[in-house]
């Protein structure tokens, strides 16, 4: 999102303008819109559907609803690209709950997910809340980090969790849990 | 959530964030967003893990989408604005060469009429299977009603949203004691609840201002809440929640 721009948070005011002006009814703002945002929210479509025709499908729905809803964005609520991505994010998983079927083993063409725990933090963003949630993240035991970040990235619940990481259904919610327990410590403190 | 390996010592409840992350399903899902309703405070903890959370967006790998999909949003727009193909052809035509050094999709303007409106009646039809193709099918009219059924099984509360002129008609409300009154409301993605109005002992047609219309989608969740008279006085539902539902496409 941010390469066209010197800095993050100029392209997030772009994108908050863009974003209001889609909220009016502008049509060229909502080409721009789509323009600046459609890689990420397909990334995002592609994964959690696990197939390209679906995440086109559900990307087609998107951003019908984006356009449908732009005018509900509150600025000061949620930045403009979370609010897109929670959209997609959604909408894919609404999707692949309607399929009925359990979707456990890996996608084949899916890309790994940078790890922040593994060293990539210099591709991390400015942002400080980025930075906390983290570095909150990288203290939690290995087995809850993973639960939690393939729930967020993969859109799948703890049943699915589960099965795919081959463990009782009570062991998944207990380090999710407890995983989630210590990172909202770790957010609060 | 008998199972006996789940500990029951845990310091924290932390179900507003399993909601906000979608671990839950079924049942369980339902119950939590009861909670979301009922209790205002649950719901902006949801909110605060669903905002902490979204951070992790920024890992979330790019992947170009196909150029073909700008063109098919194109066309279903220009179907749900003007609501004919002679108008769709003609609105793209109208897009063309002058502007195809601004426009990000070039290929839109490669568009001949045909193509065109053979792209607008695929994508009109294709969402909705249940419509038989051979059927006269009412162009102006692409999009479908959507409905919920709020309650349990005996006696449900049933609202019919129209997008096409902005009406929800919802059947009688739920009994509410004395001095008190049905409010009803919609939580969409943000899972904040949301007011549509307030309901009467008689069938309802309410009229969502434009923001809140666009809240109305399917998924979306429809509740109602018993409230002092003249409906919540905070904005958010105070009292019990009696009927929730899911919005669906029919």
């Amino acid at each position: 999102m941010t390469r066209a721009y010197p800095d993050a948070d100029a392209a997030r005011a772009h994108l908050s303008e863009v974003l209001l002006r889609t909220g009016q009814e502008d049509r060229d703002a909502f080409r721009e819109l789509y323009t600046l945002t459609s890689a990420k929210l397909f990334g995002i479509t592609h994964r959690i559907c696990g197939n390209a025709q679906a995440a086109e499908d559900v990307l087609h729905e998107v951003y019908l609803t984006i356009w449908k809803r732009a005018g509900a964005w509150e600025p000061g609520r949620a930045s403009p690209i979370t609010w897109l991505a929670t959209i997609a994010r959604n909408r894919a998983i609404d999707w692949q709950r309607a399929q009925g079927v359990r979707r456990t083993s890996p996608l084949d063409d899916a890309p790994d997910i940078a790890d922040p725990g593994e060293g990539a933090e210099a591709t991390l963003l400015a942002s400080e809340s980025s930075r906390e949630l983290i570095e909150c993240l990288n203290g939690l035991e290995p087995q809850q980090r993973d639960a939690i970040r393939t729930a967020f990235f993969d859109g799948i619940t703890y049943a699915e969790l589960a099965i795919k990481r081959a463990v009782p259904l009570g062991t998944m919610k207990s380090w999710v849990r407890r995983g989630l327990a210590r990172l909202k410590d770790c957010l609060d403190g | 959530m008998a199972d006996p390996t789940i500990d029951t010592d845990l310091p924290e409840d932390v179900t507003a964030a399993e909601l906000a992350l979608g671990l839950l399903e079924g049942e369980e899902r339902s119950v939590v967003l009861r909670r979301v309703l009922a209790e205002p405070g649950f719901a902006a903890q949801v909110e605060w893990w669903r905002s902490r959370l979204a951070v992790l967006f920024d890992l979330w790998p790019e992947r170009a989408a196909p150029s073909h999909i700008a063109a098919r949003i194109e066309a279903s727009l220009d179907g749900v604005a003007t609501g004919t193909a002679t108008n769709v052809t003609a609105a793209i035509g109208t897009a063309g060469p002058a502007k195809v050094s601004r426009f990000p999709w070039p290929a839109l303007a490669a568009f001949t009429s045909a193509i065109a409106a053979c792209l607008l009646l695929f994508v009109m039809l294709r969402p909705e299977p249940t419509v038989p193709v051979s059927q006269p099918t009412p162009v102006s009219r692409p999009t479908s009603v959507l409905v919920a059924m709020l309650g349990d099984a005996k006696s449900p509360v049933a609202a019919v949203y129209d997008p096409a002129n902005g009406a929800l008609r919802v059947a009688a409300g739920p009994g509410v004691p004395h001095a008190h009154v049905a409010e009803l409301w919609v939580i969409g993605g943000d899972g904040v609840p949301h007011s549509l109005g307030l309901l009467s002992a008689q069938p309802t047609s309410l009229a969502p201002k434009g923001v809140d219309r666009g809240r109305i989608a399917p998924g979306a969740t429809l509740a109602i809440s018993v409230e002092p008279r003249g409906g919540s006085p905070t904005g958010l539902p105070t009292g019990p929640v009696v009927a929730t539902g899911v919005v669906a496409r029919v």
